[in-house]
């Protein structure tokens, strides 16, 4: 089940759901609009060997904006924090952004529950777009799990902690991926 | 939680999904498949800017279909008008149009609850496809929520063909 905007606003007053700063005109019916962070960084891969740390241009949105070109990746960062002990967040882009073909994530839309931290954004366009700080840029929905109890505990957890210590934009910990 | 097939056929009936035109045939065990309609949006510039309104141009497809090409933005949009003021819907491509490397839409699959409309679809292909008016592009879902509802009365609201993006008003209202 997706929380309805209602809800959110309620979890939030109950502390159940953290989204800071918070603002109810960014209520969306089953949403919430997250804003874009200031921090960017350009990521450049070497293509022939993942594992090697890829080389990272970090830059800071100006006011007057930034102009995001085609077949790069960018890493940007929520302006808020976000999380929730309770609920699954799912963050996406929104549709005001995607009409202008941005992405916000690389088919990696699920969160952990327990995180709470500025999420790190896979930013990527299809066409060149420029795009200011603290714009509302995307958003996130909870969902309700089925098995929180089973979770207390768990060593799941210590996944849950590998990148929610960041809250600036935060390249892959590519070494999580072989082993 | 979400509907299944014949839940969504029972809901439209219901009157607590709309989809028109509906027909059973396009049902899936746990979606219902939306066709692309006749018209596409494009952007006249290549490059395109948050803060201000960017124009664009209508195609209009015929029978020979058009062919898609990477690093272009289509806005299309279903022929069906789709919504619910009881569930969520969500979109997808078919699988069968993504194994094309064809997008429906970007990173932004979730719609309003109370939103009714044709959808705008955000089309972007990995390699050069074509497409046609009339085919089955892509799937809308149906989810149970949780908490009061209040209804989408946004500036998309009762679309009928692509809408473009409107978020250069959030620019507005701040300044």
């Amino acid at each position: 089940m997706i929380l309805t905007g209602s809800k959110i606003i309620e979890e939030v007053r109950n502390g159940s759901i953290y989204l800071d700063p918070f603002e109810e005109s960014s209520v969306n019916p089953n949403s919430y609009n997250y804003r874009l962070g200031k921090d960017l960084m350009e990521i450049t891969y070497d293509v022939n060997d993942i594992k090697v740390l890829p080389i990272q241009k970090k830059l800071t949105i100006p006011d007057e904006g930034y102009v995001l070109r085609p077949n790069k990746l960018y890493l940007g960062v929520t302006y808020e924090t976000i999380g929730s002990s309770s609920y699954v967040p799912s963050l996406i882009g929104r549709s005001s952004l995607g009409r202008l073909g941005l992405f916000l994530q690389i088919t990696a839309d699920l969160g952990h529950i327990g995180t709470c931290h500025r999420w790190t954004l896979e930013l990527t366009v299809v066409q060149p777009l420029k795009v200011y700080p603290k714009m509302k840029i995307g958003q996130v929905s909870f969902w309700v799990p089925d098995g929180l109890e089973l979770l207390n505990g768990h060593e799941y957890r210590k996944e849950v902690n590998s990148y929610a210590k960041f809250n600036e934009p935060t390249f892959s910990l590519i070494e999580k991926l072989f082993g | 939680m979400i509907l299944t097939g014949p839940k969504i056929q029972k809901e439209v009936l219901n009157n607590n999904i709309v989809i028109e035109p509906f027909d059973p045939s396009q049902l899936n065990p746990n979606s219902y498949d939306f066709r692309l309609g006749s018209k596409l949006k494009v952007y006249k510039n290549l490059e395109l800017d948050t803060k201000n309104k960017n124009e664009t141009e209508t195609i209009e497809l015929t029978s020979s279909g058009i062919i898609l090409y990477p690093n272009k933005l289509y806005l299309g949009h279903t022929i069906e008008k789709i919504g619910s003021n009881k569930y969520v819907p969500i979109i997808r491509g078919k699988s069968s149009t993504g194994r094309l490397g064809l997008f429906v839409h970007i990173t932004a699959d979730l719609i309003d609850i109370g939103y009714i409309g044709r959808f705008t679809l955000m089309l972007h292909a990995v390699q050069p496809l074509r497409v046609f008016q009339g085919m089955k592009i892509g799937q809308v879902t149906f989810w149970k929520v949780f908490g009061d509802i209040k209804l989408y009365n946004g500036k998309y609201q009762g679309s009928m063909e692509p809408a473009a993006s409107q978020v250069y008003k959030d620019f507005k209202l701040k300044d």
